[in-house]
């Protein structure tokens, strides 16, 4: 079966804006957004757009569709009866077609610094129980496809916003019992760019390929820099 | 890349959010039944005017419990869902570029103090 | 002499449009959950000439309770009622998740309840049958 898809061709030697550019697809059942947009390149090989794995683990291919944050790998034609339009994530500056500068979201994700911080050295492996691996591992499987960022009007109000994936991450290895990076990451949360940056709209959370919940984990944070807050006013 | 050094600055909006929580709370748990028993059941006559009549509603709010039911329904209905609001504007003005700066915030704020303290002296 | 060169447009920084909101539902229903507090503070303007009128004495009194009876202060305090349920819907479903401390079925239930217990007090209070 043939299918219209119209994608978001921009040219950044050409171009003022973004326009919108129609091409015919074979569909079936199994045809993914992402499939989609190969054929598209073997029609127009100058059509540029970011990919990788084909199984919503590598984050690469993330698109609008319909103006709604989805992976292109694990977004089918088949539910969208009418058309489908494709466009570069939104709140990023666009490269080219489909391809954002993702630098802003790599700098917030490393703000918050996203890695275990532990003095003790220590051959000796650091135990866990799943009672504490529980209390992160929901907000362990982010695959950093910058999604969450799209859907945030709060990062497109304000590019400073360190934004649901950072905010998540810090999050993550705070609660992580292996952990003593906690006061090293607060400050960059406490600011008004931090958690309070956020107005719970969820819409992250809804996008999320993962089923991470983003929002969760910044209002949890806010609870924790609130926290944070009060012990702060009794310190000299 | 440029290096940060200097850790940025706290905000002070615990405050505001810890006020807009609490506000929030009221504004679900006591402002709907407020609602219903002093707007909509009223109005239906399902609750008289001899109920509402000016003694007996002087006595619950001035005198009962020696006068912290008034202040604890002025406090649950009035100030803390004021700064609720306070708060869901000065983030709606900034949503829709409006504001969400300081005048904004003082505007919003300054204003649900100012009127909460005047409900609080009409309970005085 | 240096020619200046004909520069090419670059990478594109989208613009967000004021009425970002409007393009999806989602972002609409956030928008009328923010909203709620308009009609809420109607309800509270409402109360506030109520204590004003109350300071004032008996007949004050009397021309608020006329107040509120008339058709349009019900309706607009219809609305606001409207709002609080939609607030406490809204509210309710989000607290589970920013302080996880029981199943959330269980805080939702367990929230409306709440809100379930005040409203037969506040009714049971004012209506003079307690």
């Amino acid at each position: 079966m043939s299918k219209t898809i119209n994608i978001a061709r921009y040219n950044p030697e050409q171009d003022s804006q973004p326009q919108l550019q129609a091409f015919q697809v074979d569909s079936d059942h199994s045809t993914s957004v992402l499939d989609a947009l190969l054929q598209v390149q073997q029609q127009d090989p100058s059509l540029g757009f970011r990919w990788s794995c084909r199984m919503a683990i590598c984050g690469s291919c993330g698109v609008m569709v319909n103006g709604i944050p989805k992976l292109g790998c694990k977004t089918f034609l088949r539910d969208y009866p009418d058309e489908v339009t494709v466009s570069a994530l939104a709140h990023f500056v666009v490269e080219k077609d489909l391809i954002v500068d993702m630098q802003p979201f790599l700098a917030h994700l490393s703000a918050v610094k996203p890695y275990l911080i532990n003095d003790q050295q220590n051959a000796e492996p650091h135990r866990q129980t799943p009672a504490q691996l529980a209390k992160y591992q929901q907000f362990a499987n982010c695959i950093n496809c910058g999604l969450c960022y799209s859907a945030c009007p709060q990062f497109g109000l304000n590019p400073e916003f360190l934004g649901p994936a950072a905010i998540t991450l810090a999050q993550r290895y705070n609660l992580d019992s292996r952990d003593q990076g906690k006061a090293a990451r607060m400050p960059e949360l406490n600011s008004k760019n931090g958690v309070w940056g956020c107005t719970f709209v969820g819409f992250c959370s809804e996008v999320c390929p993962k089923k991470v919940d983003p929002a969760a984990a910044i209002n949890q944070g806010k609870v924790a820099s609130a926290g944070d807050f009060i012990i702060s006013m009794f310190k000299p | 890349m440029i290096q940060k050094n200097a850790p940025p600055k706290r905000s002070d909006e615990p405050v505001w959010w810890a006020l807009f929580s609490a506000g929030g709370v009221c504004f679900a748990v006591v402002v709907p039944g407020a609602i219903l028993a002093l707007a909509l059941l009223p109005a239906l006559g399902v609750i008289t005017a001899d109920s509402l009549s000016y003694p007996r509603i002087s006595e619950l709010l001035y005198q009962s419990l020696w006068g912290l039911a008034g202040l604890a329904f002025v406090g649950s209905v009035i100030c803390l869902p004021l700064f609720h609001a306070a708060h869901r504007i000065h983030h709606g003005l900034h949503d829709l570029q409006l504001g969400g700066g300081l005048l904004s915030k003082v505007l919003c704020y300054g204003s649900a103090a100012v009127i909460s303290l005047l409900a609080l002296y009409l309970i005085s | 002499m240096v020619v200046k060169k004909k520069s090419a447009p670059g990478p594109y920084q989208p613009v967000m449009a004021r009425t970002w909101w409007l393009q999806h539902r989602y972002f609409q229903m956030y928008m009328l959950r923010e909203a709620t507090v308009l009609p809420l503070l109607f309800f509270i303007g409402c109360l506030l000439y109520g204590l004003y009128c109350l300071n004032l004495g008996e007949v004050q009194w009397q021309h608020w309770l006329a107040f509120m009876a008339q058709p349009w202060v019900v309706l607009l305090n219809l609305l606001a009622f409207i709002a609080s349920l939609f607030h406490a819907k809204t509210f309710f479903e989000l607290f589970p998740r920013v302080m996880p401390l029981a199943r959330p079925g269980l805080m939702i239930a367990g929230q409306w309840l709440a809100t379930l217990l005040v409203a037969t007090g506040l009714v049971l209070l004012l209506g003079g049958w307690l």
